[in-house]
Order: structure tokens, then sequence, then C-alpha cells
């Protein structure tokens, strides 16, 4: 159709059939949705920008390769680790100092999110403490948690803990504030007594809510964990990246960043598979 | 008070105090009656408290003054026997159609209920049996509410509660609604409690009518449309057609328009 526009036109005659005009489409505009396909094209053609302006940053000569190796000597880095110097073994710690110290934060913060979130009471009583607490910088009770519980894994999951769990709870109990009051009156008039109404439509209602919070909260995780590591530790990603420093190994600390990239990219495909296969009721439904 | 059965309201208030301004008096002294296997429509201009009243007897809201009962017991707080449609959609996204229709059933424990098949004689009943394994969001509307209307009905309450069930509906679909409102509620002899503030709504759906007057609401009239005895029971344009129903539709417009006046005065 636009080859016969342009032809009419270079031909200097009026094209032979008017054409319907088309709507005007614009690369960028709001609400447009995208397939799969063409988000995994932009998805990559991000990454693969970040990493052409990384190798020509590493190889314009700004600095030494030495101290800004390009991605091609953190990639030989990283297999390098993984295969010569059992860098799994501190990935796998690392993971394992996540997960413990994540669940036990679900494990208090949902309970405390959902009744203050539920019931106004519980919300007045343990919002202004919470809410305070959030505010202390959970490196500051390093010292504290040193004293206390040594410079052992406790001691990490600690700060991990202290780190994510305040927020946590103030955040699941904002999700769980959002149940439609007329679902709960709807529930009550049904013979849903307090429990009932809790668990089948207060909690229910909140889950995938509850789950996008926890996929956010897990990001802030990686962040502490690497204070906790780099603090006083012997293995870890975090570790291994301060071992790496005392001997100017920039491209392992490099590789040590990307590990830490990657993994929380896994933990959010993650959530989401999870999401997407729980929630089926959740899919299209926006769409409508 | 003779017999002690169907819905009794006696002198029913509501005054809302909040902190520090002049109370207003959303209700006041509403006394009415409505017997077991009756339709009755609460109606009224915006602002007369009819919402409030259907709530007090949902339980959901505590009157200030008078007392209310159903079947002879005491109004305390919600419960299975007045079940309750909202106008906004209330079936649970994350439940199947037939899911959203059983969970009264499973949260009372109703099991024999269940073995029976109320539910998918409910289902049937507001004709989304071809939809029962879908999740609300891909329904329309209408069939949501038939949802909660389902849901409710299965649950075998003694009084069917509903705040203006059918306003965010289209007026052809609203219509179906009622016509499938009224042909189930004839066959299962539900007692029926509904919020309107639509005139050919509650003379259609009526047994009786209760018109209340506001700020504050009060019970101004009650209208029995007895002509319907006439007319072919559903028979809509027969209904419409029937002098009876135009006298009582004009006789209503009147007491909304001067309702209408009246707001318009300061206090």
């Amino acid at each position: 159709m636009t080859v016969s526009l342009r032809d009419s036109i270079t031909n200097g005659e009026a094209p032979a059939r008017p054409q319907a005009p088309a709507l005007k489409r614009r690369w960028l505009d709001f609400g447009q949705q995208l397939d799969w396909r063409r988000r995994l094209l932009l998805g990559l053609t991000g990454w693969l920008l970040f990493v052409f302006g990384w190798y020509l940053a590493a190889h314009a000569g700004l600095a030494s390769e030495r101290l800004f190796p390009g991605p091609v000597a953190v990639m030989n880095a990283l297999v390098d680790l993984f295969m010569e110097q059992g860098f799994l073994g501190d990935v796998v710690s690392s993971i394992r100092r996540i997960l413990i110290s994540f669940s036990l934060a679900v494990a208090i913060a949902l309970p405390l999110g959902l009744l203050m979130g539920a019931f106004a009471r519980i919300d007045g009583l343990l919002n202004p403490l919470l809410g305070a607490f959030r505010y202390l910088p959970a490196p500051a009770f390093i010292p504290l948690l040193l004293m206390w519980l040594g410079t052992g894994d406790s001691q990490k999951i600690a700060l991990l803990l202290i780190g994510v769990v305040f927020f946590l709870a103030i955040m699941l109990a904002d999700v769980t504030r959002q149940v439609p009051a007329s679902f709960i009156e709807t529930a009550k008039t049904l013979g849903g007594g307090r429990r009932v109404v809790l668990w089948t439509v207060v909690f229910r209602h909140s889950l995938p809510g509850y789950m996008d919070t926890c996929r956010q909260m897990l990001a802030v995780s990686w962040t502490y964990l690497v204070i906790a590591e780099i603090v006083a530790a012997t293995d870890g990603i975090g570790a291994m990246m301060m071992r790496a420093k005392r001997f100017v190994h920039v491209d392992d600390i490099m590789a040590g960043i990307v590990t830490i990239g990657l993994l929380g990219l896994a933990f959010d495909a993650l959530f989401r598979l999870v999401y997407r296969w729980r929630f089926p009721y959740l899919r299209g439904a926006h769409q409508r | 008070m003779h017999t002690a059965s169907g819905l009794i309201i006696e002198g029913a208030g509501k005054t809302f105090r909040a902190g520090g301004r002049d109370p207003r008096v959303a209700l006041e002294g509403v006394s009415l009656q409505l017997p077991p296997g009756q339709v009755g429509v609460l109606l009224g201009p915006s602002g007369c408290g009819k919402s409030t009243l259907l709530r007090m007897v949902a339980g959901l809201e505590e009157p200030t003054a008078g007392a209310l009962s159903l079947n002879g017991r005491p109004v305390t707080g919600p419960g299975r026997d007045r079940g309750m449609v909202f106008q906004s959609y209330t079936s649970f996204p994350w439940l199947t159609v037939r899911q959203n229709v059983a969970y009264g059933l499973k949260i009372t424990g109703d099991h024999s209920s269940l073995r029976e098949g109320a539910v998918e004689h409910f289902i049937q009943a507001v004709r989304l049996q071809d939809v029962a394994d879908a999740y609300p969001h891909e329904l329309s509307g209408g069939m949501r509410q038939r949802v909660a209307i389902a849901r409710t009905l299965a649950n075998h309450p003694e009084l069917l509660l509903m705040d203006e069930p059918f306003g965010a509906l289209d007026p052809e679909t609203r219509w179906q609604m009622q016509e499938l409102l009224l042909g189930i509620v004839r066959k299962e002899r539900t007692t029926v409690l509904l919020v309107s503030h639509d005139i050919e709504e509650a003379l259609y759906l009526g047994d009786v009518v209760f018109f209340l007057s506001s700020h504050p609401g009060r019970l101004r009239e009650v209208i029995r449309p007895d002509f319907k005895k006439d007319v072919p029971a559903g028979d809509r344009e027969a209904l419409l057609d029937h002098p009876e129903y135009r006298r009582l539709d004009m006789h209503i417009r009147r007491l909304m328009s001067e309702e209408g006046s009246t707001q318009g005065q300061p206090a």
C-alpha cells in the first residue's frame, strides 16, 4: 500500500483509489500492549546496549584495564571463579542466608501485616512502633549484633531480618487494607464469622499482593546480604568480593556483582512464574 | 404484635455523630412489617436513609434507636438468615462461578445442602450453567450480579436483602434481571427487602413499597400495588399499561418531586 502511494507521488499523480486514512501510529504511546516477542526483543536490546556501552568505556583507555575491566574479562573471571575457585560454595551460602532470613521475615511480618490491615486496633497498637523501627538503618545494628551473636551465620541472618521485617510488615498491612468492604460484608451476611472472613476473604484477597510485596522486598534483602558479608564473613558472594579487593582483582568483584544481578533476576522470574500459576484469575483481568 | 413472623422494624432510627459536628439524623422512627414470602421495596430520594435501613436489617449498621427482628429473633449482627446482595460486584474474583455459589454453604458447613445439589440448582436458576467454571472477570456485569444472587439464595436465607442490585446495569439487562429475580423469588417463596430509587422497578417487583422521605429519613407512605393480581405474572407491558399502575406512578413521582423541593430549602 505504501509503495503504491509513494509511486504515485513520484509520478506526480493522484493515487488511483482514495485510501482510508490510517491512524497515526507512534513508537511511544500511552497504553500500548506488547506481546512477549517484542518484550523479549526490547529487553535484550537494553542489555546489549548496556554491555556494548560497558565495552566501549572499558576499552576507551580512560582507566587501566586492571581497574576497569571490560565485559569479556569479567565473564572470564566469572567462569574461572566457578571452575577453579569453588565460587559455587559462596553462592550457595549467600542464597541460604537469603532464604532463611527472608522466610523468618515473612513468618513474622505476614501475621502482623494481616492483623494490622484487618483490625484497626491492632494497627493502632503496632503501626507507630514498627513505623519508627523502619527508619532505623539496619547496618547501625551491626556492632550490637556482632557482640550478641558473634561473626557467624546468625549475625548475618539477624541483620537481613532487621533490614526487611519492619518494611515488610507495614507493606503487607497496606496490601491487606485494600480488601473491599463489600467483600467482607458479603461474607458476613453469608454467615462467616471473624475467623472465616479473615482467612477466606481478607487473606485470600490479599495473597497476590503479598506475593508482589515479597518479590520487591527480596531485592532489598540482597542489598543487606552484601553488607552483612562484607563486614565479617569467610564465605558468601560478598566475602569473595572483599577478598578480591585485597588483591585488586577488579574483574572478580565485578563478577560478583554480575552474579548477584543474575540471581536477583532468577528469583524475580521464579516469583512471576508462581504468581501466574497460582493466580490464573488475574491473567487478563486488567485487560478488560 | 401478635405473630412474630417476618421482618418487624419498630421505631428504628440512626443518628450519625461525627466528632465535634452537629449530629446528623439519617433515619427517624421508622416502623414497618414485611410478612414472609413478600417482596418489600424501600423507595425514596437519595439521602432518605434507605440503604442505612437495609444495612441495619443486615446487622451491618447499628441502630441508635428502635428495634429490629426477623421471625421473632432480634437482629444483633450479620447472619446467614439475612443474605445481602450489593450494588457493587461482590463475586470473589479468586473463585469460579460454582465455587462462589458454594461459598456460603462451605463456610457454614452446610454439607447436606451441598450434597442435595443446592449449588447446581441455583446456578441453573440464574442460568449460568454454561459459565459455571469461569472466573468472574470473564463475565459481564449482569452475570456477576446473577452469581451474587445465586450465592445468596443457595445459602437459604430467611430474608434476601438487596441494595440497588441492578443499579449499575444497562436498562435492557436490568429488565431481564428483574424478571429473573421475580421468577426465582415466586418459585422459592423468598422474602425480599430491596432498595431502589427507580419507580418502575419498585412497582414491578414489590408486593409492598415503603416510600421514605429524606432529611431525616422517615416512612412517609406504604403503597400496595394490589392491582398486580389482575395482571398476568411478570407481564411488564400489561403492568405498565394498567391504569392503576399509571396512577401510582404519578403519585410516587409527586412524592419524589415534593421531596426534591423541600430538599432545596435551607433547613
